[in-house]
């Protein structure tokens, strides 16, 4: 394993040289112009938040096959560092918006869905702060993540539909990638990949100190 | 450029937002660090006291 | 198959609850007619803009009413903690889930089907001549929402702050039903009427999916 001072340092100069690569390397897009560069941190981290929110649904579904607390962590950690890319796609979304079309927000597939799928983590971790008892709380959550990460694929085809029904001019278009664009998106992904499991492996050491500081509590007790 | 401000904009927030987490858990561990290197502390005088 | 006839007494005895005391069905009816009313005051209620509005604030209602109604599945269990008792009678926990849904469905639709009635009288749109299709599409929504809806009544009777917390969790999740099921109805007051399968098939999914995962993991939330 990497020590994780090394690895932040190689995530650091990562996502610099994505900003880089975003304002410098990717050619002007036709249509839209500068605002379309927006699109290099829009788009990926709307991918990886759903791989942010996959790792949790294994989490869970692990958690409650195995009750190892690991598991738990695992979900918990995935599920708010899924929810901080999440709220980047929704708040990038209307800056590009705004000056390419005019409005702030538009309810396109893509967007209407991520505020969805935002709502649905959200009410995810208000319902484990609702439960005091530890083991209770891991158990009901794991049952909730699981059936949350079922619903999204459902979410997204049911809105994909109905904006297929009733089609609106505002469209996030990310089709017509030339060479060069591509590759600075493929480099984008990479590196907010690597962000997150940087924040999961982070945000999980939190957790498994919670545990630790738990039990250190039990046994001052007990003596 | 009244474009480019917007671009400036998105990345800043965007990176202000992954700042912000990871500084919200690094403050939570350091605190909870303290917390158990205090309650360790603790733990081997209530041992030592046993004995 | 044993399941099924747990599931038969359960359901029997869920039935039986409800239609002695009709606590439910009176309040969770009286709720939705209230809603339908307060909608025709947001906007002009001609036959045209009924027609279009008119599916989407329907299932709107239908979908708050549900989740006030999902409440007592599980709640009544752990107050008067029969729970237990339950888990140890029955031997397969998915027969509890799947009584309590079936009872919730029928409940569902019992409701549903009358303020459908009401709402035709109050906004001139012709239900009667879909009745059929209609109750065929409210069948689909209301399972799945009484089966999401019963598996997190089990989660949020064991949490604080129940009564905000189950609309907050089940709400959302519900999406994938209200899109569909709105637009299924809304094609059905059309002229044409056609039965909307794509939408339909949705609906259809989505029960899969959700039953399968509660007979996969219900018996989680189950445990003492």
């Amino acid at each position: 394993m990497i020590k994780t001072g090394v690895y932040t340092f190689l995530v650091c100069a990562l996502m610099g040289l994505t900003a880089y690569a975003s304002f410098y390397v990717a050619p002007t897009e036709a249509t839209m112009g500068l605002v379309q560069r927006i699109f290099y941190l829009h788009a990926p981290s709307g991918m990886v938040s759903l791989t942010a929110f996959l790792v949790s649904f294994i989490g869970s579904v692990t958690y409650l096959l195995t009750k190892k607390p690991k598991w738990d962590w695992l979900a918990v950690s995935s599920a708010e560092v899924g929810i901080a890319f999440c709220t980047v796609v929704l708040l990038t979304g209307p800056i590009w918006a705004h000056p390419a079309w005019g409005v702030w927000w538009a309810w396109d597939a893509r967007l209407t869905s991520t505020l969805v799928l935002w709502l649905l983590y959200v009410a995810f971790l208000i319902l484990r702060t609702m439960i005091e008892d530890h083991d209770r709380r891991a158990l009901v959550s794991a049952f909730f993540g699981v059936f949350t990460f079922l619903d999204v694929p459902l979410v997204y085809g049911s809105i994909w539909w109905w904006r297929t029904q009733h089609p609106q001019p505002v469209v996030f278009t990310s089709a017509g990638l030339d060479p060069t664009m591509r590759k600075v998106f493929y480099l984008s992904w990479l590196s907010l990949s690597c962000l997150m499991a940087l924040l999961v492996r982070q945000r999980y050491e939190l957790e498994a100190s919670r545990e630790e500081l738990r039990s250190l509590e039990q046994e001052l007790e007990a003596n | 450029m009244k474009n480019l401000d917007s671009v400036f904009a998105a990345y800043l927030i965007g990176w202000a937002i992954f700042f912000l987490f990871s500084l919200s858990v690094a403050k939570r561990s350091a605190g909870l660090k303290d917390e158990i290197s205090r309650l360790k502390e603790r733990l081997q005088e209530s041992l030592q006291k046993g004995k | 198959m044993r399941l099924f006839s747990n599931t038969a007494v359960l359901l029997q005895k869920e039935l039986q609850a409800e239609f002695r005391s009709h606590e439910l069905l009176t309040t969770a009816s009286v709720f939705i007619l209230i809603v339908i009313v307060l909608f025709s005051f947001t906007f002009d209620p001609t036959s045209a803009e009924s027609k279009q509005f008119g599916p989407g604030l329907l299932w709107l209602a239908f979908l708050f009413s549900a989740s006030l109604m999902m409440q007592p599945s599980f709640l009544k269990e752990r107050t008067n903690d029969t729970l237990s008792a339950l888990r140890l009678a029955i031997s397969d926990p998915f027969a509890i889930f799947l009584a309590k849904l079936c009872a919730n469905t029928i409940f569902l639709l019992i409701t549903q089907l009358l303020l459908l009635l009401v709402f035709g009288v109050f906004y001139n749109v012709a239900v009667l001549s879909v009745f059929p299709q209609l109750a065929f599409v409210f069948f689909l929504g209301s399972l799945g929402i009484s089966t999401t809806g019963t598996a997190l009544s089990a989660i949020s009777s064991q949490a604080r702050m129940r009564e905000v917390l189950l609309p907050l969790l089940l709400l959302p999740l519900l999406v994938p039903v209200l899109i569909p099921s709105a637009e299924a109805t809304k094609a059905l007051f059309e002229p044409e009427h056609p039965l909307r399968w794509d939408w339909l098939g949705m609906l259809i999914a989505f029960d899969v999916v959700f039953l399968t995962a509660l007979w996969l993991f219900g018996e989680y939330l189950l445990e003492e």
